[in-house]
């Protein structure tokens, strides 16, 4: 198994104590840096695909997530402008009146594992915040909205109008949470819908690369 | 016509109900007894653990707040402490409204019942926050074994103390275990960490006068079932529709019964109608069979999120036990 092979099946296995040092014994062996990254995205991408499937759960994601994260801290350095990956910016909340922030945190993790820049705002997070992140922070690509309570469709339903009324462009606007379906996303106006964190990198990924 | 205990012993030994059991009419819960502070909507409260709740105005439930100024145990390693176990003792005065209650119940026909939560998962993320528990499984397994432990023997003080108090028969214990589609963790995380907690839990439970065991996880759990069974569950209250009931109830019937099917999520809302309900209460009933089945919303109380939801339950359930009986 070569560095990189290493250094991607240990972020699937979420070995956070491991991976920096798998890391840095590649850019020693020369190995280049945006090839480490990408296999550390693709190991996330199995670890999204593999949680989607019920094989594994949130512990096992949530390991991963840190095991990259911590690979991605000895790489940054040597990830010169923009050889890194790029995604564009995603901001991301839970919308008014609801507090839940365990699935949105899900998404924020596999989103940024894939490419994303993350702007987390949060729970119970108002259009106007979601606006103003949009207008404040460049290259925003994508605006997700999570929301866990039946009670906050309305609330989602509200954002979303208003944020597709906005006049700001550049963004597609994705939502998920328990109660919402793809028929509520579509029937609200949003570009797309997922049912866990790992399928919503996938859609991401389409909808920004397409 | 059988008392409401028997219809549920009938139901739930495969025997002769006469009619479905109707959500929580067999249970008197005992929910004046003293347990911890409660937030009320509009709240932002600390409880004696220290954990900070918030309950928004308008929204459904508290949450616990889990920024840094707020969460209560952001490094497991120092559990000890940091954690410290609120009294379970309470005045004569502050048992008394729980100890009347009981009191008037007709035993018979009801079981006096404990309401206890949150359970020991539920207890490790709200001290921790969600991320951090979960991780912590895998990162610092002994101190979360030890915190769980510690969390358990809290309960089993608890329970010493209400047991004395109101001699009850049943307990109504929440712990939510999953989300819509997917336990938490998996099987063989859950048993490495809370099955032994929770055999020990309920076994001291059951030796101590509780003869039913009802658990809360309104949640997908389907995968938990065999340790639920294992760990002396009688009843799992808050199934939810995507853990298929009716393959769980005849793969699992004699030994555990199914509580819900009646997703609280798509039926108690605040443009609810009665219709909807009827319908789904039909489909439950129907599908699921009079056997190791109890119609109920997956609400973890008697009651509905917006009013007159748990009533026209109740109603439509009558309706259909009027059919298929």
């Amino acid at each position: 198994m070569s560095k990189i092979e290493e250094v991607k099946a240990h972020v699937e296995k979420g070995k956070s104590k491991i991976v920096p040092q798998l890391v840095q014994e590649a850019l020693d062996a020369g190995e280049a840096p945006q090839e480490i990254l990408q296999a550390m995205v693709d190991g996330m991408g199995v670890v999204g695909d593999k949680f989607s499937a019920g094989e594994i759960f949130v512990p096992e994601m949530l390991i991963a997530a840190k095991a990259m994260s911590k690979g991605v801290e000895v790489l940054k350095p040597h990830l010169a402008g923009d050889s890194g990956i790029s995604l564009g910016t995603c901001v991301i909340g839970t919308v008014a009146g609801d507090l839940h922030d365990i699935g949105k945190n899900l998404v924020a993790m596999m989103l940024e594992s894939t490419g994303f820049k993350i702007v987390d705002l949060g729970v119970d997070v108002s259009t106007e915040k979601f606006l103003n992140a949009i207008k404040e922070n460049d290259n925003v690509t994508l605006v997700t909205l999570s929301g866990l309570l039946s009670t906050t469709m309305p609330a989602m339903k509200q954002s979303v109008a208003d944020i597709k009324a906005s006049g700001l462009t550049g963004f597609h606007v994705i939502v998920g949470g328990a109660p919402v379906t793809p028929e509520f996303a579509k029937e609200i106006g949003a570009d797309g819908y997922s049912p866990d964190a790992g399928s919503a990198a996938v859609l991401a990924k389409k909808l920004v690369t397409a | 016509m059988l008392t409401k205990k028997q219809n549920l012993l009938e139901t739930m030994n495969g025997g002769n109900p006469d009619r479905f059991v109707n959500q929580y009419e067999f249970l008197d819960i005992i929910l004046e007894a003293p347990l911890r502070t409660r937030p009320q909507p509009g709240d932002i409260i600390t409880n004696e653990w220290g954990i900070t709740y918030s309950w928004p105005e308008g929204q459904l439930g508290p949450f616990p707040i889990h920024d840094d100024e707020h969460r209560v145990l952001k490094d497991i390693t120092k559990w000890r402490d940091v954690v410290k176990c609120p009294s379970v003792e309470f005045s004569d005065e502050r048992w008394a409204p729980a100890i009347e209650h009981a009191n008037s119940v007709d035993r018979d026909d009801k079981y006096v019942t404990v309401f206890f939560a949150s359970g020991t998962f539920e207890m490790t993320h709200n001290l921790m926050g969600m991320e951090d528990a979960m991780m912590a499984l895998y990162e610092e397994p002994e101190y979360m074994h030890e915190l769980i432990e510690f969390l358990t023997d809290y309960e089993l003080r608890y329970a010493e103390q209400i047991i004395e108090r109101i001699k009850p028969n049943a307990l109504f214990h929440h712990d939510d275990w999953g989300g819509q589609i997917a336990s938490f963790m998996s099987p063989d995380m859950f048993a490495e960490f809370f099955l032994e907690p929770y055999k020990k839990a309920y076994k001291f439970w059951k030796d101590n006068g509780i003869e039913l065991i009802v658990h809360h996880s309104d949640s997908y759990a389907a995968n938990l079932v065999p340790h639920m069974i294992d760990m002396g569950i009688d009843i799992w209250q808050g199934v939810m529709t995507t853990n298929n009931t009716p393959e769980l109830i005849k793969k699992y019937g004699p030994d555990l019964t199914f509580m819900g099917e009646l997703d609280s999520g798509v039926l108690d809302h605040p443009t609810w109608d009665k219709e909807t309900i009827a319908e789904h209460v039909k489909k439950a009933c129907e599908t699921c069979g009079k056997h190791y089945f109890i119609p109920c919303l997956t609400q973890g109380l008697h009651f509905s999120s917006f009013p007159g939801v748990y009533d026209a339950a109740t109603e439509a359930i009558n309706e259909m036990s009027k059919k298929m009986f």
